[in-house]
């Protein structure tokens, strides 16, 4: 969705980062101030999504129709939600389902992409018009309505809805590998290994998927995060996790109409998504400063 | 040139058809369709049996999907592009108006987001690493990081309900601001970082240097000589991701309610309105790729090296 | 008498169309003009071609209908000044009474009544209301003003599927003249005429001057108080609620948990409509192990209702232990005393360890190595979604585990033909006992019932039987069938909550829920 997509484009093709490989790069990372904050907010998430059970307070199945829609107060630190659950600990399990529906999107995108992609740039003119043709049309169909379909093809689940953003950012990824193995191809070294007698596929498999990770990993920075906006975005549709899962998109979906009355309740939901996805940006941020010099 | 963009119409066409299958395929493997989905809950007589049958046969809902796609490939050729079962009419004539909604909504946003978003990416480029450029590039994450449906309320609640500026009920011009502010501010976040990288890159070119060189002030050099680059660049980004933007859109106008092809796209999808919902991807994918287009041409025509035939 | 469809509130619609508005007192000095919310967009305003509800809450300010339905249930003249039915009870022949006039000025007579049910069976017009009205064969004229409609067999819900807006008359003249534009332009009878319908998402009525309202209950004889009526889409709960605030809506109806807050408001009022008709219920597959009476009877022990009104409905409702909502007529509240299943966890632990159920590991119940986990289905709803949560909790506390998933109603209700459900919780609005012939008599309406007999027997008299004492009878005896057999778990009905601003007067819901908009007026006027 949105824009924000294209803002990954400049990563495009870009080259590894030679001047001290990745342990500099690493090193680099650390210093940048963006990648430090954004990366200790998800390693926080982490750390609550392994250890959720010790770290909530309470059960965050537990209802108790007697005690809806508390504020805040020492018992429930965030307050609780319309059935009585106590809304801190529903977002600390939460972030299981946030960091679920990153991995498997992105796994899914990334997974398909960069095979699509490789096919695409490595392969022959056919499948690469062919390939492009598909994505073409991906990137054409109206996204949400092309999650609906798949949604209402599947029925809706928390599993078809990350199928569904995963598919849906395909394209992107496609496209990426596709630039970086055409642009590989044309290097001189791939040349004189081709002269040399290596196979197209040893090609790709030795020089030109090495050469996409540090661009991956940028792109997979900015992808990500609108991986899970558009998760989110679901919820809103009723089309995401299923109740009582407390899973942040659909909680804050829920608690929407008590926004002029229990704000909490919808307060909470919504700045855990937006803190998460912000620190992922922020992360995405320092990781194109180091990976991408050209943005340097 | 003109044997260019016909050859860029003519790769067009077999997305299209493509895409266009594929609603039909989507069409075939759903399991309830928009006749179901209508009487589903409402009737549970056996009577009703012939009627739902009747409407089935009237709609072409009993023919296998391939017939029903070639049906309507062959009616859209004519420019009939069938009727909707549920509004109970042509659609051609909700999509007409909804599209111009649609387009209103997107344009007005997208202007909002180029007033904000281009100015803040040029000063951070201007004042690169500042403590401005790191200010205005966190304001623009913010933007890129809040759940467009959740954004939308905290408007509504801040304008309209604290400090009662627009009326809560959208009636006339009013019904616009609140989507457009909405769907603008999200976007200029991701507009402001085009236009700062663009601007960085513009700004290490010889002839700003030179330019620098002769005593041009920084003002002028990044008005006169910067500033047509990066707007190229960033009207270029937004062309490739109209249909990106369309989407943006769709979930704003489920949102607030504006009547556009999103918001009726969700519902024809619930509906299992299927001529409905090819019309509405048929026409979003046509304004996709008809701004790719129009941004390649574009370029083709500022750019004489562009190779017509690669 | 029952009424199909559009009395038929699916739960989705839970919340139903509209909700009255006033717009802000300095609008409202300059016209008398009365503000509503609806909750979607209307597909289309030709009465006739439309199931949905919304449509419906449009249709009542543009048609006046043949028959009302009394405070009592029984249906009373309205455009229709008598009826009388043919000997074998399937003809219906209405004298209609003279002089009423459509508001583009041409007459209501027998020939537009005919045109109307026509383009209803007309089969090439494949109306969805075809599909409610099924039984109906045709309409003929046989004067002036006498019209008889022509049934394929005695039709208990007739009268009060006549008396919806659905059924109101559109003028022929200006259907023929706007041809596909008419559900864009509606010509009716009623207290208002459209006006306008604007990209906005706005609709615009306006008073019908010549007006006569000729229902005795009815406050307004005349033209109605208010010149304009604005139906505003506004599908944002929070939105609706602070429209109300600033005075921009005269009334809405709101989900029930920002009443409270406005309840001590002295600025609002509340209009409970306390006729409600819906049920909140729960169903079962039937399949092993569902097809085990004692295991249904364990499950309907063990859900807290009361909690379930709490949570869904902040309490505004009653629970219930019948089959059957407690505002239809033939609720028999004796039955559910005597063959209900009140909550008792305690009961349902010893009615499960006695089926077989004992305790396994980490609490969750077994037979015969099978654990008792199951799956339950319901539509998306934020009422559903917090009931689910009350009803996995209760069952989690004598040993069940159920796993929840809920869709669109489109996705939901057809999934039910095929396997992959346990139980189901389900809302169904009705204005007449027919409601659980229809849903229950074998195979029921999700075609998963066993066989039985003396249940289709009961059912099907509470379908045809038209002499009220009689009726009474199978209609309770049919309610204590079914819960001897735990066909259904009932739960509650809940309450129609409609805020109001506090000068909103005669805002007022008959039988079938529907407002006298002419009487609707603001005390300043």
């Amino acid at each position: 969705m949105s824009l924000a997509q294209s803002v990954a484009a400049p990563a495009e093709a870009a080259p590894q980062p030679r001047r001290g490989g990745w342990r500099w790069a690493m090193a680099r990372l650390l210093r940048n101030p963006s990648a430090r904050i954004g990366g200790s907010v998800l390693l926080l998430i982490l750390f609550c999504a392994a250890f959720a059970p010790w770290v909530a307070p309470h059960d965050p199945l537990h209802v108790n129709t007697l005690g809806r829609l508390l504020p805040p107060s020492a018992t429930n630190w965030l307050g609780t939600d319309e059935v009585g659950r106590d809304i801190a600990s529903r977002l600390i399990f939460g972030t299981r389902y946030f960091l679920l529906i990153c991995l498997i999107a992105s796994t899914i995108s990334g997974g398909f992409g960069i095979l699509l992609g490789l096919v695409a740039g490595g392969g022959s003119a056919l499948a690469d018009t062919l390939i492009m043709r598909c994505t073409d049309m991906l990137l054409a169909f109206p996204y949400i309505l092309l999650v609906l379909a798949i949604v209402a093809i599947l029925g809706p689940s928390l599993w078809t809805a990350m199928a569904a953003v995963g598919i849906a950012g395909i394209p992107g990824y496609a496209r990426l590998i596709r630039s970086v193995a055409l642009t590989v191809k044309r290097e001189e070294y791939v040349e004189a290994a081709r002269a040399l007698g290596a196979s197209e596929a040893q090609i790709i498999l030795s020089t030109v998927l090495p050469n996409t990770i540090s661009p991956l990993i940028v792109y997979l920075s900015y992808a990500t995060p609108i991986a899970a906006l558009s998760a989110a975005a679901l919820s809103f549709l009723g089309l995401g996790a299923q109740a009582p899962a407390p899973e942040w998109g659909a909680m804050l979906v829920n608690s929407r109409s008590f926004l002029f009355t229990a704000w909490w309740a919808v307060a909470a939901p919504g700045l855990a998504i937006f803190v998460a996805i912000f620190s992922m940006n922020l992360l995405g941020n320092g990781l194109r400063d180091v990976l991408d010099p050209r943005d340097v | 040139m003109s044997r260019y963009i016909l050859r860029r119409l003519l790769m067009a066409l077999p997305v299209v058809v493509g895409i266009l299958l594929l609603t039909f395929l989507i069409q075939a493997v759903i399991p309830t369709d928009a006749v179901s989905a209508m009487y589903e809950g409402q009737v549970t007589e056996d009577e009703a049996a012939e009627a739902i049958a009747a409407m089935r046969e009237r709609y072409g809902l009993d023919q296998p999907w391939y017939v029903q796609f070639v049906r309507y490939g062959a009616n859209v050729l004519q420019g009939d592009f069938g009727e909707s079962i549920r509004l109970r009419r042509p659609v051609s004539e909700e999509i007409g108006y909804r599209f111009v909604n649609t387009l209103t909504l997107t344009g007005v946003a997208l202007l909002i987001g180029i007033g904000i978003g281009v100015p803040m990416g040029i000063i951070s480029a201007a004042k690169k690493d500042t403590w401005l450029d790191v200010g205005a590039m966190t304001v623009g994450l913010l933007g890129i990081s809040m759940p467009a449906f959740f954004f939308g309320l905290l408007l509504i609640l801040v304008f309209a309900v604290w400090l009662m500026w627009i009326p809560v009920v959208p009636r006339g011009g009013a019904a616009l601001l609140l989507p457009a502010l909405t769907l603008g501010l999200i976007e200029a976040a991701p507009l402001s970082r085009i236009a700062r990288s663009a601007m960085i890159e513009i700004l290490r070119r010889d002839h700003i240097r030179a330019a620098r060189s002769r005593g041009m002030g920084e003002f002028s050099v990044i008005m006169r000589h910067a500033l047509p680059g990066t707007l190229l660049a960033v009207m270029t980004v937004i062309g490739l991701q109209f249909g990106n933007l369309l989407g943006g859109a769709f979930i704003i106008e489920v949102i607030f309610g504006w009547r556009g092809i999103g918001e009726l796209g969700v519902k024809a999808i619930q509906w299992r309105d299927f001529a409905l919902t090819q019309a509405i991807i048929l026409i979003s994918a046509g304004a996709h790729i008809s701004a790719n287009l129009l941004v390649d041409i574009l370029y083709a025509w500022i750019d004489p090296r562009v190779d017509y035939d690669q | 008498m029952p009424t199909r469809r559009s009395l038929l509130a699916l739960s989705t619609l839970a919340t139903s169309g509209l909700t009255a508005t006033h717009a802000r007192p300095a609008q409202a000095a300059s016209a008398k003009e009365l503000r509503y919310r609806l909750i979607e967009d209307p597909e289309s305003l030709y009465s006739g071609q439309s199931v949905s509800l919304t449509v419906n809450t449009c249709l009542n300010f543009l048609h006046d209908r043949l028959v009302y339905i009394d405070a009592e249930g029984k249906p009373q003249p309205w455009l229709a000044e008598s009826w009388s039915f043919s000997e074998d009870s399937r003809q219906i022949t209405f004298k209609l009474r003279p002089g009423t006039k459509f508001h583009d000025g041409t007459d209501l007579d027998a020939a537009a009544v005919k045109f109307h049910f026509d383009t209803i069976l007309d089969p090439k017009a494949a109306s969805p209301v075809r599909g409610q009205i099924a039984a109906l064969d045709s309409c003929d004229v046989l004067d002036l003003l006498t019209v008889r409609l022509s049934f394929s067999r005695p039709f208990a819900a007739a009268m009060i599927l006549l008396a919806s807006p659905t059924y109101g008359v559109n003028s022929p003249t200006a259907v023929q003249k706007a041809g596909r534009q008419y559900g864009r332009r509606p010509v009716g009878t009623g207290p208002f005429m459209f006006k306008s319908w604007s990209a906005g998402s706005e609709i615009v009525l306006v008073r019908n001057p010549r007006y006569r309202q000729l229902r005795p209950d009815a406050v307004n004889k005349g033209a109605p108080f208010a010149d304009q009526i604005t139906l505003s889409v506004l599908p944002e709960e929070g939105v609706a609620f602070s429209a109300l605030q600033t005075g921009e809506l005269s009334a809405a109806e709101l989900q029930t948990d920002t009443v409270d807050r406005l309840r001590q408001d002295p600025r609002f009022a509340v209009v409970i409509d306390d006729k409600a008709k819906n049920l909140v219920f729960m169903e079962f597959s039937f399949r092993p192990p569902f097809d085990d009476r004692a295991l249904r009877d364990a499950v309907s022990h063990a859900i807290d209702r009361e909690a379930i009104l709490r949570a869904s409905y902040s309490g505004y409702g009653r629970i219930n232990l019948n089959p059957l909502s407690s505002g239809i007529p033939g609720y028999d509240a004796a039955i559910g005393t005597q063959y209900g299943t009140p909550y008792d966890p305690e009961k349902a632990k010893a009615l499960l360890a006695a089926a077989g159920w004992q305790p396994a590991a980490g609490g969750l119940r077994a037979k015969d190595g099978k654990p008792a986990k199951f799956a339950i289905r319901s539509y998306a709803n934020p009422a559903t979604d917090r009931a689910l949560a009350v009803i996995q909790s209760n069952l989690a506390a004598v040993g069940i585990e159920v796993s929840v998933s809920t869709a669109d109603w489109g996705t939901f209700y057809p999934s039910l033909l095929r396997e992959g459900w346990d139980m189901t919780l389900n809302r169904w609005t009705y204005s007449d006992p027919l409601v659980m012939t229809n849903l229950f008599r074998p195979p029921g309406h999700r075609r998963n019932l066993p066989a039985d007999e003396e249940l289709t027997r009961l059912l099907t008299a509470v379908d045809s039987t038209l002499d009220p004492a009689e009726r009474q009878k199978v209609v309770s005896e049919s309610q204590k069938a079914l819960l001897e057999r735990r066909l259904i778990l009932p739960i509650l009905t809940s309450d129609q909550v409609t805020i109001t601003q506090a000068g909103l007067q005669n805002y007022k819901f008959d039988y079938l829920n529907q407002i006298l908009h002419g009487d609707v007026r603001m005390s300043d006027w």
